[in-house]
């Protein structure tokens, strides 16, 4: 293996010292590819985001309910409520029903259960009365505060006039997309040799072209499981690029962690994106997950290390490691609940307790920028589960007057973000690195001064908190926008796909996901260029750093379980909607030729 | 679940907070960004020590005044023209901030806000519209003193000669620069940002406001026995001039005929001809301010509205405004707007956009402006002498400007040449340097010589 590097390395000796002869040669080359670089990011981000943005979806069905008049009413999510409630998803605009009447869930082995959700009126099942809940087959009837329901399963018609829309709005092929990718892939390795000059490491373009080969190889894999969206993975891998290219510029001895980085992050998004598939299971293992949230920041805070002010750190060996970007994952993971699990238990002391617990380690840390991070994410799942202002309101103002007591006694930790706001006035101080990022930022220009050819990355952090600065000196402020963009659009399809999701679960997941890789971006860019006290966190995808790159792929995972479009999501199970198609079509024969023998439901994928 | 559909939408407010935010980032950067650039820490633009790393300053003949060799900012290499060019080009430390090292750092580097530093290494060919020759003469003219000297072509708006002195040699910066009196104010450079008590040159807005308020000027005399009395002031004359036409009172410089017009024509009036003369204005030139003068007419007595009107009491004037005014007076009323930048070349071979002459309003109507040349025409022909300005229709003012008790007045000498090939006004100035014709007379007649007769 070194053999092969060296080797591979005095390849590329010559090939710099040929350019070094031709200075002319790599300056022409560099002074037309800045402007292609924009260009090519367009033509790699429109496909993703016009996709990703695009609505509405038709949704996914799982059963109707049929009404007395005989009209249906389709069941779009595994879980339903059933009520009077303009807000409910089953809306049944009868007197006699409570404005949250019941839920209709769909557990396990597709068994359908009904909870009464303490309505006035009762809920019956076939004539007996539900105390709390009861399970219920297709053909049952569903009597609501005396309002009958027929639980039924949809023809074969109407069950392929859905099909055949949801497959018309199937998302569009991506590979032009990861085309222009692999030409700014190879564009931006050329353009990093050529500023290294005769120094260039053949770590440089081994990673790059390791990149390449990654990308492609994961979309020949999924495509041969009839996987179509690659929206959110196009993003990913187009923020990982400049990722590779910012450690090439600061720190090329990174390059191969880095590298690595991304293939245990993706790694990491398929295996979490697999796991999610299965409800049962993920709701087996929230437990496990909120304990695995308090033990990494619990080893943190016992073995940590402290690296530029805040002890977040473990070293294993040659590997350091930052255990709070997985328990990100994990809090989400465990915070998230379905809908069943919120009647169950409607208040949300063991989630607050796990936050304190969290925020508590990130506290003693001194990593303020991450705790903050967590305090967003459980305000945004707190209310997503709950929806109470007034206990939120009451939480924040706690937590305000918490962090005012903290600072009366340690009055120290102010002083880290005195300069906030006036960073120019403290320019060789604790504006030291603002000031750094906003001039480097400024001498980009729109195009950039080319990768590599930056000087912010001399500054202590470049490549993490200021990464933002980076962006925009060494690619120009146009595609460091897109970047922060590309972010955006992920958060907005967060929000956007809960219209089509399956249980409330993957909903809250894939928000709270989203909310923490925006708030996550807006501590990181603003934080560089003053806006915000600069907290030390990093640029989901972009910043140089393992740990936050396995984190930010790991977040992804709960995005693309949410992502209910047809054959849209490997994290997504094709076979229960294909089961229910099959089902009806079963019926149909048997209506039509009742001796004619059953075939056998075909189970190849689950 | 619509429920927490609904609630999904903080997902959205807070990816609209970002959106927010970046707009707000992109207005800073727009408004703030080309300061940010211009940090002396950017090492797209300036070495570790500050100073721009690229671009060279050259005067409109080519002369080389500032380069970069070797990755070291060099200058002229003679230390006069170094010194007489200081205030023009900058020095290194950034303290002369409107030199053009730091003032057209961007055009220098060739930094833009949309093309960022991007080939900055190379630099650009700044051209200078002065001479470095001019400024030499000009500085050597001073000869020691305090001051400054500036000519430009009141039909294009050149600026011929810029010099402000005290100045130092940039290369070799003197250690007592702080402390000792001899440099003292030599970061200003003195034509654009100054103002000076502007004492007889005032006069040209007095006589401009007298030629159109007072209808029988021409015919009328004023007797001057040394001094006069108005109110509770005694106006000193320089000399006893007896019975006096306008004319000749204006090329005696007579202190009591202009006071006594001054009282004549009141605060208000004065005011307005001042303000339409421009001195209390600032000009932009190519992006730098001047300073504005200030005079002061409100609850003004009658004697020291008479000091005012022959430039005395707290009259407060900017050379640069003046040698405007004296454009104006040649030009039938309007000059051009001076500039300093006679064109910019990129390292590719691009050069800039020609510069495009702006003129001032009407500083001075056009008759008024046509008589007033003629009197101060008489002015050299009766009192200055001709002689001193070789092939030089030259019309001009004197000034000697008494700035206190202890200490001698400020010379002062602003005028113009109605040549046809050599449209010059000009202003010079000397601190404490003495009688206005006789010490700053002879710096302009010299830096005249040298831009109309050559060497």
């Amino acid at each position: 293996m070194e053999r092969l590097t060296a080797l591979l390395q005095t390849l590329l000796d010559t090939v710099t010292a040929l350019l070094a002869e031709y200075p002319m040669a790599g300056e022409w080359y560099m002074a037309f590819v800045r402007f292609l670089f924009p260009v090519l990011a367009i033509l790699i981000l429109y496909r993703a985001v016009r996709s990703l943005l695009k609505i509405p979806h038709t949704p996914e069905t799982w059963g109707q309910l049929s009404l007395p008049n005989g009209a249906p009413i389709l069941l779009t999510h595994w879980e339903n409520i059933i009520g009077r409630s303009k807000t409910a998803d089953v809306y049944l605009n009868y007197p006699s029903i409570s404005r949250q009447h019941a839920a209709l869930c769909r557990g396990k082995d597709e068994n359908w259960t009904i909870y009464d959700l303490g309505s006035k009126g009762g809920t019956l099942v076939n004539g007996e009365k539900v105390e709390d809940s009861a399970p219920v087959k297709l053909g049952d009837t569903i009597m609501l505060g005396g309002v009958p329901l027929v639980f039924l399963p949809q023809t074969v018609a109407e069950r392929e006039a859905m099909e055949e829309k949801r497959r018309a709005e199937r998302p569009a092929t991506i590979w032009p997309s990861f085309l222009w990718l692999t030409l700014f892939q190879v564009l931006a390795c050329l353009q990093l040799i050529v500023a290294a000059g005769t120094e260039a490491p053949v770590m440089i373009p081994l990673a790059f072209f390791g990149l390449t080969i990654v990308m492609w190889l994961y979309f020949a894999i999924l495509r041969t499981t009839h996987c179509v969206g690659f929206e959110m993975e196009t993003i990913a891998f187009f923020l990982s690029t400049l990722s590779l290219a910012v450690t090439a510029s600061s720190a090329p001895g990174s390059l191969f962690k880095q590298f690595v980085a991304i293939l245990l992050g993706l790694v990491l998004f398929l295996v979490l994106g697999l796991f999610l598939r299965d409800l049962g299971r993920v709701q087996k293992n929230r437990w496990l997950m909120a304990a695995a949230a308090i033990a990494l920041l619990g080893i943190t805070l016992v073995i940590g290390k402290s690296k530029y002010g805040a002890v977040n750190w473990i070293s294993i060996g040659p590997l350091s490691f930052q255990p709070s970007e997985i328990a990100k994952i994990c809090y989400i993971f465990a915070g998230s609940a379905t809908l069943e699990r919120l009647f169950h238990k409607r208040n949300l002391t063991l989630f607050i307790l796990l936050t304190g617990v969290c925020i508590g380690c990130l506290g003693l840390m001194s990593d303020f920028g991450t705790a903050a991070i967590f305090f967003v994410t459980f305000l945004v799942i707190a209310y997503m589960r709950s929806g109470d202002f007034a206990t939120l309101s009451l939480i924040c103002g706690g937590a305000v007057f918490g962090a005012g007591i903290i600072v009366k006694f340690k009055p120290y930790i102010l002083s880290r973000f005195a300069s906030w706001g006036h960073a120019w006035e403290a320019a060789s101080t604790t504006g030291y690195q603002q000031t750094r990022t906003m001039s480097a930022a400024a001498s980009g220009g729109l195009l950039g001064m080319g990768a590599g050819n930056g000087w912010l990355h001399s500054v202590p952090a470049a490549d993490t908190d200021l990464v933002f600065g980076m962006l925009c000196e060494e690619w120009g402020l146009l595609i460091a926008f897109l970047a922060v963009g590309s972010i955006i659009t992920l958060a907005f399809f967060a929000a956007r796909a809960c219209r089509v999701g399956r249980s409330s679960f993957y909903t809250i997941a894939a928000c709270a996901a989203g909310s923490l890789l925006v708030f996550q971006t807006c501590l990181n860019v603003f934080g560089s260029v003053d806006l915000l006290p600069l907290t030390g966190v990093t640029f989901p995808f972009v910043s140089n750093g393992g740990s936050a790159m396995m984190s930010a792929w790991g977040l992804l995972a709960f995005l693309k379980a949410t992502d209910t479009r047809e054959n849209a999501s490997f994290a997504i199970q094709r076979g229960p909607q294909r089961r229910l198609t099959e089902a009806a079509r079963r019926r149909a024969e048997m209506v039509e030729d009742p001796f004619g023998t059953e075939e056998e439901a075909d189970d190849e994928e689950d | 679940m619509k429920k927490i559909e609904r609630r999904a939408v903080v997902c959205s407010i807070l990816a609209l907070l970002l959106t927010i935010g970046m707009g707000i980032f992109l207005f800073r950067y727009l408004t703030d960004g080309g300061s940010w650039a211009s940090s002396a820490f950017n090492r797209h633009l300036y070495h570790t020590d500050g100073v721009l790393a690229s671009g060279t300053v050259l005067d409109r003949d080519g002369d080389v005044l500032s380069t970069v060799e070797n990755g070291k900012r060099t200058y002229y290499d003679n230390e006069t023209v170094r010194k007489a060019t200081l205030h023009a080009v900058g020095d290194l430390q950034g303290n002369i901030g409107t030199g053009a090292l730091n003032a057209f750092a961007d055009k220098l580097t060739g930094y833009s806000l949309l093309n960022g530093a991007f080939g900055a290494d190379r630099g650009s060919d700044l051209y200078l519209t002065i001479d470095a020759r001019y400024n030499y003469e000009a500085y050597q003219a001073l000869n020691g003193h305090a001051g400054t000297v500036a000519v430009y072509n009141y039909k294009t708006g050149e600026i011929l000669c810029m010099v402000s002195a005290p100045s130092y040699d940039p290369l070799h910066v003197p250690s007592d620069i702080e402390s000792n009196d001899r440099y003292k104010g030599t970061y200003l450079n003195r034509f654009l940002s100054s103002t000076f008590t502007p004492g007889s040159v005032y006069k040209t807005v007095t006589l401009a406001a007298a030629l159109e308020e007072l209808s029988d000027l021409e015919n009328r005399t004023w007797t001057c026995q040394g001094s006069v009395q108005i109110g509770d002031e005694t106006i000193v004359c320089s000399g006893t001039h007896g019975e006096q036409h306008i004319g000749d009172a204006f090329a005696n410089s007579c202190n009591v005929a202009f006071a006594q017009i001054a009282e004549e024509l009141g605060a208000e009036t004065l005011k307005t001809y001042t303000e339409k003369a421009g001195l209390t204005d600032s000009y932009d030139i190519n992006g730098l301010p001047t300073a504005k003068g200030s005079f002061s007419w409100e609850n003004i007595t009658d004697g020291q509205l008479g000091w005012a009107g022959v430039g005395q009491y707290k009259d407060q004037v900017n050379p640069c405004a003046l040698m405007v005014y004296m454009g104006a007076i040649a030009g039938g009323g309007k000059a051009a707007q001076p500039y300093l930048i006679e064109k910019t070349v990129s390292a590719l071979g691009i050069p800039s956009i020609p510069h495009i002459t702006r003129k001032t309003g009407m500083l001075v109507s056009t008759a008024t402006a046509e008589k007033l040349s003629d009197m101060m025409a008489d002015n050299v022909e009766k009192t200055y002498g001709r002689d001193r300005f070789p092939n030089m229709d030259i019309c001009a003012k004197s000034g000697t400007a008494e700035v206190g008790e202890e200490q001698r007045p400020h010379a002062w000498f602003a005028g113009f040449l109605r040549n046809e090939d050599a449209p010059y006004a000009f202003v010079v100035l000397v601190e404490n340097g003495g009688g206005g014709s006789s010490v700053a007379g002879t710096v302009a007649g010299r830096v005249l010589d040298t831009i109309v007769n050559g060497y």
